[in-house]
């Protein structure tokens, strides 16, 4: 579904991704991990085309479509979907209208019909429900007043609203509680299909007991430095990174002799 | 180089009251305060950006053109369909006509008189009532003012009986047009009786017969004790307009007056005075304005409050868009004189700049000599938020759709105030319909 190839990535003239390569099939769930500061979020703001980052080298292909060549809301259409690290608060957007012109934009992109009214409120109820989602949608503004949980769980409903293929998620888990943790994971585990995939950006091996990975990354310097399974996300809690970064930069020494 | 006195609009206007003929006025007050106003004009002559109040807002190159001072014939078919198509949609409203500033019966739907009555202004101005209205303090020294004021012949008197809640909403839609380059110089009066309550809607539209329309208006307002009214302006002209208005509004005790404000794209020249004065205690005001403004457009938003009693609110908010070249002035007054303790005064003023060719001059200006009060004023001016645009586009929102949510979210302070839904959704359509051009070519 997801292929990268190469990856290079900068920010403000900063190679931030420096040679990045994934293969994630239909029915996969990856987890990258990682120390603070080392590209995740920036991997995954280039996936979702976030406009400040500038790919120097490297392909993205969804399921053979060129990703790069696309603006963020096409990529979106196609079926990538970001929920957010920080998810920002948008005053005087409701979230309603815009969970519907979303919709809508998606809707008309796949070629399905629209929803009507009836219709779109009976599904924001039911993925509502599929999170335990409870905050009122309704005259309120996007995420405007949501607590740092609320936010999080916000990204997954409207993860659930969009049917997306491929969906990415930065530290979702973060901000949770431990029962909206569970419920979150439940809920997205009743979203995984043999059609679509999950990218789970995380610092936590709990996240990974609810939604169990096929296939664990470590993202250090930019740079994927180990692939493993759930095993290694374990190993990862015990030992921290360290074990991982001196072997990199021995590695690294080495290559340069 | 030629200054405005010898400009061969300052000279004709000059010549026109010279050579009027005398003695047909017959209210003596009147005739000396033209003759006063018309002194200070020819004295001074037009403002300049030497005047701090026109600091920024240039009017000399709207004045080279000649300009007519009387109406010549108009398209009655023309002017039916121009009417029919200022008519908010939707809306029961009572209807009153102005075409070039005269009160046209035939194409207004009004009540008994028992809801409100409705004179042309030209009838009204040697009686009892106009009286109180022939001098305006706070207006001494504003040359467009003492313009009008010399030259003033027609406008609409409107004036709600006390006690009376006028069941509908009034729409009033003032139409200009004209077969040549004309200068309008229409007044009116408003006075809403003790705990009255009305709506008006005045709708500002022109036919467009790509002549230049020069317009310098005057609107006096008294809101009596206890009463309420509710006054939107909806500026939405040709290109070809230049408009120029001075409301003044005084409110008495327990009083309340909104004030929604509203200038489209269209009018190459908007300048606004909204002079407030709040003549007793425990009044509240809500002045709420939404400038859009595109092309080569200027658009001048001044407004005074005097707050001069304890116990009064005011509140003020003024949002403007620009797009294209489009320059924007913003100046807000508020004035709490000593004998005002209590007050509660607020201001803000924000503003989305969408081109890096448009222009924003934004001063709020607070005068206070009280020192029992509430005060606060805030300005800002700034561009899309790049984090709230991506995160819209990465659910599948075109950027297109993503800057209109935007918009729509940084107008809302303002329209969410707007308690008439017809005329809200009027208000969005009609903003959405000016800006979809200059939003859909935004880099
Ligand atoms: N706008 C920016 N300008 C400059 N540097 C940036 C910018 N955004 C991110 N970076 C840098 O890019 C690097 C990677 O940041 P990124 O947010 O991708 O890390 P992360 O792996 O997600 O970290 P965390 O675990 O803390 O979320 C960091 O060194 C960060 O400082
Ligand atoms: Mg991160």
């Amino acid at each position: 579904m997801l292929s990268i190839k190469n990856l290079h990535a900068n920010i403000e003239g900063k190679e931030i991704l420096k040679g990045i390569n994934l293969e994630v099939k239909a029915g996969e769930v990856h987890a990258i991990m990682g120390p603070n500061g080392s590209g995740k979020s920036s991997l995954a703001s280039v996936l979702a085309g976030r406009e400040n980052y500038e790919v120097t080298e490297g392909e993205v292909w969804l399921d053979g479509k060129n990703l790069l060549d696309m603006k963020p809301e096409v990529r979106a259409r196609e079926g990538v979907f970001l929920a957010f690290q920080y998810p920002v608060e948008i005053p005087g957007v409701s979230n309603i209208n815009f969970l519907r012109t979303a919709l809508s934009e998606i809707r008309t992109h796949r070629e399905l019909p629209q929803l009507s009214a009836k219709e779109f409120l009976k599904m924001t109820k039911e993925k509502q429900a599929l999170v335990e989602f409870e905050a009122k949608l309704a005259n309120r503004s996007l995420n405007q007043g949501f607590s740092g949980g609320e936010k999080k769980r916000n990204e997954v409903f409207q993860l659930a609203m969009l049917e997306p293929k491929l969906s990415i998620l930065d530290e979702t888990d973060s901000g949770l509680d431990i029962d909206a943790l569970r419920i979150v994971s439940n809920g997205i585990n009743k979203l995984r299909s043999p059609d679509n995939a999950f990218i789970l950006i995380t610092h936590y091996q709990r996240l990974l007991e609810y939604i169990v990975p096929d296939f664990v990354h470590v993202l250090y310097n930019g740079q994927i430095v180990r692939s493993g399974t759930k095993e290694l996300a374990l190993e990862l809690e015990e030992k921290g990174y360290d074990w991982l970064k001196e072997e990199f930069h021995g590695s690294e020494s080495i290559n340069k002799i | 180089m030629a200054d405005q006195f010898t400009t061969p609009f300052y000279n004709q206007l000059v010549a026109e009251f010279e050579n009027a003929p005398k003695g047909e006025e017959t209210n003596s007050e009147l005739l000396k305060s033209r003759e006063d106003a018309f002194e200070l004009f020819k004295a001074k002559g037009f403002p300049t950006s030497k005047d701090e109040d026109w600091k920024f807002t240039n009017l000399t190159p709207f004045l080279t053109d000649t300009f007519s001072l009387t109406t010549g014939k108009v398209d009655q078919d023309q002017v039916k369909n121009a009417v029919n198509a200022a008519v908010i949609p939707g809306l029961d409203a009572w209807m009153l006509v102005l075409l070039n500033g005269e009160v046209q019966f035939d194409l207004s739907v009004l009540p008994e008189a028992d809801q409100f009555n409705v004179q042309p202004l030209e009838e009204v101005i040697s009686t009892e009532v106009y009286k109180n209205y022939i001098t305006c303090k706070e207006a001494e020294g504003n040359r467009m003012y003492a313009l009008n004021a010399a030259f003033f012949t027609n406008g609409y008197f409107l004036e709600v009986p006390k006690n009376i809640v006028v069941n509908k909403p009034v729409q009033i839609i003032h139409l200009y047009t004209a077969a040549e380059n004309m200068f309008f110089q229409p007044r009116h009066l408003i006075i809403v009786n003790e705990n009255a309550k009305a709506e008006l809607i005045e709708v500002s539209v022109s036919l467009g017969n790509a002549q230049r329309v020069l317009m310098n208006s005057v609107s006096q307002v008294t809101v009596k004790e206890n009463a309420n009214l509710i006054q939107y302006t909806i500026q939405d002209n040709a290109a070809e307009d230049r408009l120029i208005n001075y409301n003044h509004v005084t409110q008495e005790r327990s009083s309340r007056y909104d004030n929604f404000t509203f200038n489209l794209p269209g009018a190459e020249l908007i300048r606004n005075n909204l002079e407030i004065v709040l003549n007793g205690t425990a009044t509240e005001t809500h002045l709420l304005g939404l400038y859009l403004v595109a092309g080569h457009q200027l658009t001048d938003n001044h407004t005074a409050i005097h707050h001069r009693f304890p116990h009064c609110d005011s509140n003020e908010i003024y949002k403007g868009v620009l797009l294209d070249k489009g320059k924007a002035v913003f100046n807000g007054k508020v004035f709490v004189e000593r004998p005002a303790q209590k007050t509660n005064a607020f201001q803000q003023n924000n503003n989305l700049l969408l081109s890096d060719k448009a222009q924003v001059f934004a001063k709020p200006q607070l005068e206070i000599f009280a020192d029992d009060v509430k005060c606060s004023h805030g300005c800002t001016v700034g561009q899309f938020d790049p984090e709230s645009l991506f995160y819209l586009q990465s659910r599948g929102i075109s950027e297109e759709s993503a800057r209109k949510l935007l918009v729509e979210a940084f107008m809302f302070d303002v329209t969410q105030k707007i308690e008439n839904e017809v005329v809200k959704g009027y208000v969005q359509s009609l903003i959405y319909k000016k800006m979809e051009n200059s939003l859909a070519t935004i880099i």
